[in-house]
């Protein structure tokens, strides 16, 4: 067996499990890459190859000896630059975090990786703070989308999605609080998966709203994402948030189909404004599961707007003190929006939390009747890296407020979701659809995921890279 | 030339204009409704919407979410033109996300065979307050509230950036929650 860059995690593991590839060699391959293209990217702000032969070298040694390396031995990941890497200094995404000692241990979900076997080539840029859906950082500069290098990566978690979908790494962690694991998976048809609220331990990530950050894994294949989901899985007393449920593996039940899943695509709210590609997508997701039920959601539009002022309101409070004393080296991109969160007025933010109380109830009762819900991920295909506006309900209106329209609402309360990527018409660009459960059925999602994977309809090869 | 404001008929379209005001501030969609010609060639221009013919109003309105409470009646002007025409023109104060704004709405009015005015033709306007300038006052006290001395160079992107949140916030703070709703918990303990 011969290893390239399209190489699945899994296949790479079964590859090193069964001896038939060194972990070193992928690890090796997997740098050279990353250090090949990194003028055209710019996906990584860190590559930590010592570390990454170290971890190689440890799992090629524990097949040697007959140990078993872990069900994700030898896989080369990258993680966006908020989680703690031992040695590393976690920017964040920022320029003020370099300043900070450099992290004294992994985050728990990157110790849950390395324990499985998997090796951790580097940190990958963000925009700062995680504030941003389009990865032009000011500090470090934009990631490039390997689809398109003159558009975004998507954000903020753009870098994981560049270094997967140029096929530097199979598998990258991000994080998502508003749609930065699902804008960046639909800019670079990928697959992505932000768990539901609180599922995975966020211990050791620096974040950015306590009420809605999640953590989750971009990748090329649903048994990737299932397999670094149920390894990162269970409690962690590190995290006030983490749940003490306990973990519910995908891997096992992937190909159980759908059989005895309701499935509808989102109305009203969801089926208007942005692209045709976007609602084309989701007709194409439609009518590949055979689903013709239409539903429509109490609110969407103040569930999305309750989102917002969370968002603007804790990532203001968190850096509050950063903001008083070093706020001319915030990213422009950032500063301002971050500033005008730390004043919002709490009348604003408790209605925000009560109706977030008041809509989950709601969509409790949406979810006695239907199981899945299929809605746009993003308005538009990846924008050009510089763009300011979008059309949408035939109006120009400011691109970056409103990438995470559709995204937005569905984080209000922490619902599990799985990007699913459709790839353009040749030379066309890839969008992504959301599939959403109720809370703590990402198992079942990654069925349907899975489903659209073997149709065809949903895939997520590798990008050409212009030579 | 038609008679200008024939007393009986300034009457009865006075009556209307407030009775529709009052439908407006109950936000009661139906009454709303029927106030309007059922045509396609109704038209509504609002602060932010063109709306052409009945059905696009009547779906606009059933989608809004709107506290129109804090609205008060400034100035009222109608002018009848014979028996079947008449303008009605109001000035209008509201708060909106806790903003006081100005309004203006013309309103024109026609009787139908079946002895009912109808509106055919509205256009709604704030009047003009630079947004973003509105707020700078609100961020200084806000800022010096936190002691967050604020850089003079981000004022105005502040200002507008608290602007934007306020649009977005508007209608989450004109829902009308169940007064048992609590703000939902960070976490379960």
């Amino acid at each position: 067996m011969t290893f390239d860059s399209h190489a699945t995690a899994l296949e790479i593991a079964h590859a090193v499990r069964t001896r038939q590839l060194r972990a070193r060699l992928i690890a090796e391959s997997a740098l050279e890459r990353i250090q090949r293209t990194h003028t055209q990217l710019n996906a990584f702000t860190e590559v930590t190859a010592q570390r990454a032969l170290a971890e190689a070298d440890a799992v090629d040694q524990a097949v040697a000896v007959g140990r078993d390396p872990g069900p994700l031995a030898g896989v080369p990941y990258a993680v966006k630059n908020l989680f703690d890497l031992a040695g590393v200094v976690t920017l964040a995404g920022s320029k003020i975090n370099r300043d900070h000692p450099p992290a004294c241990q992994d985050a728990t979900c990157v110790a849950r990786l390395r324990a499985a076997g998997a090796v951790c080539v580097g940190a990958v840029n963000m925009g700062e703070y995680a504030y941003d859906f389009t990865t032009e950082n000011g500090h470090v500069g934009a990631t490039h989308n390997p689809h398109d290098l003159t558009r975004s990566a998507g954000g903020s978690s753009g870098g994981s999605s560049a270094a997967v979908a140029a096929g530097l790494v199979p598998l990258a962690l991000g994080t998502d609080t508003n749609g930065s694991i699902r804008v960046p998976s639909s800019f670079c048809g990928l697959w992505g998966l932000k768990p539901t609220y609180s599922r995975l331990s966020r211990a050791g990530g620096f974040l950015f709203v306590e009420s809605l950050d999640t953590i989750g894994p971009i990748g090329r294949s649903v048994a990737d994402l299932a397999a670094a989901y149920d390894v990162m899985q269970g409690e962690d007393e590190c995290d006030p948030v983490c749940t003490w449920r306990a973990p519910d593996l995908a891997s096992g039940t992937l190909d159980e189909g759908i059989d005895g899943l309701r499935i509808g695509v989102l109305d009203g709210y969801f089926s208007r404004g942005g692209l045709p590609q976007a609602h084309a997508a989701v007709e194409t997701v439609a009518s590949a599961l055979g689903v013709k039920r239409r539903i429509e959601l109490p609110k969407p539009e103040l569930a999305r707007a309750a989102a917002f002022i969370i968002t603007a309101t804790e990532g203001g409070a968190l850096h509050l003190g950063r903001l008083r004393n070093r706020a001319v080296d915030f990213d422009s991109q950032t500063r301002d929006r971050f500033l005008a969160g730390a004043l919002t007025p709490a009348a604003w933010y408790l209605q925000a939390q009560k109706f977030r109380g008041w809509w989950r109830a709601q969509m409790a009762e949406v979810f006695r009747d239907v199981d899945v819900l299929i809605a746009p991920a993003t308005p538009l295909p990846a924008p050009l890296l510089g763009q300011e506006t979008m059309s949408f309900n035939g109006k120009e209106i400011p691109l970056r407020p409103n990438i995470g329209i559709f995204t937005q609402p569905i984080t209000l309360i922490g619902l599990p979701v799985v990007a699913a990527p459709l790839q353009g018409a040749e030379g066309g660009l890839p969008i992504a659809v959301q599939l959403i459960a109720a809370p703590w059925r990402e198992a079942a999602l990654l069925r349907v995921a899975r489903l659209l994977e073997k149709s065809g309809a949903c895939r997520a090869p590798v990008a050409q890279l212009a030579a | 030339m038609p008679v200008i404001n024939d007393s009986t008929v300034v009457a009865e379209v006075t009556a209307c204009c407030e009775a529709y005001e009052q439908a407006l501030v109950a936000n009661d969609v139906p009454t709303l409704t029927r106030f309007f010609w059922d045509s396609p060639h109704a038209v509504r221009f609002g602060v932010g919407e063109q709306l052409y013919g009945a059905e696009a109003i009547v779906a606009f309105r059933q989608q809004r979410v709107i506290n129109f409470t804090d609205r008060k009646t400034l100035r009222l002007t109608v002018l009848t033109l014979g028996q079947d025409t008449a303008v009605s023109m109001l000035e209008f104060s509201v708060v909106v996300a806790g903003q006081k704004r100005q309004g203006r709405q013309t309103q024109v009015w026609t009787r139908f065979e079946d002895a009912n005015w109808k509106i055919v033709s509205a256009h709604v306007s704030h009047a003009v307050v630079p947004p973003a300038e509105a707020w700078l006052a609100f961020v200084d006290r806000a800022a010096a509230a936190v002691d967050l001395r604020l850089d003079p160079a981000f004022r105005s992107g502040v200002a507008e950036n608290v602007n934007r949140t306020a649009e977005i916030v508007g209608p989450l703070l004109a829902f009308a929650l169940p007064e048992t709703a609590e703000a939902a918990p960070v976490f379960t303990p």
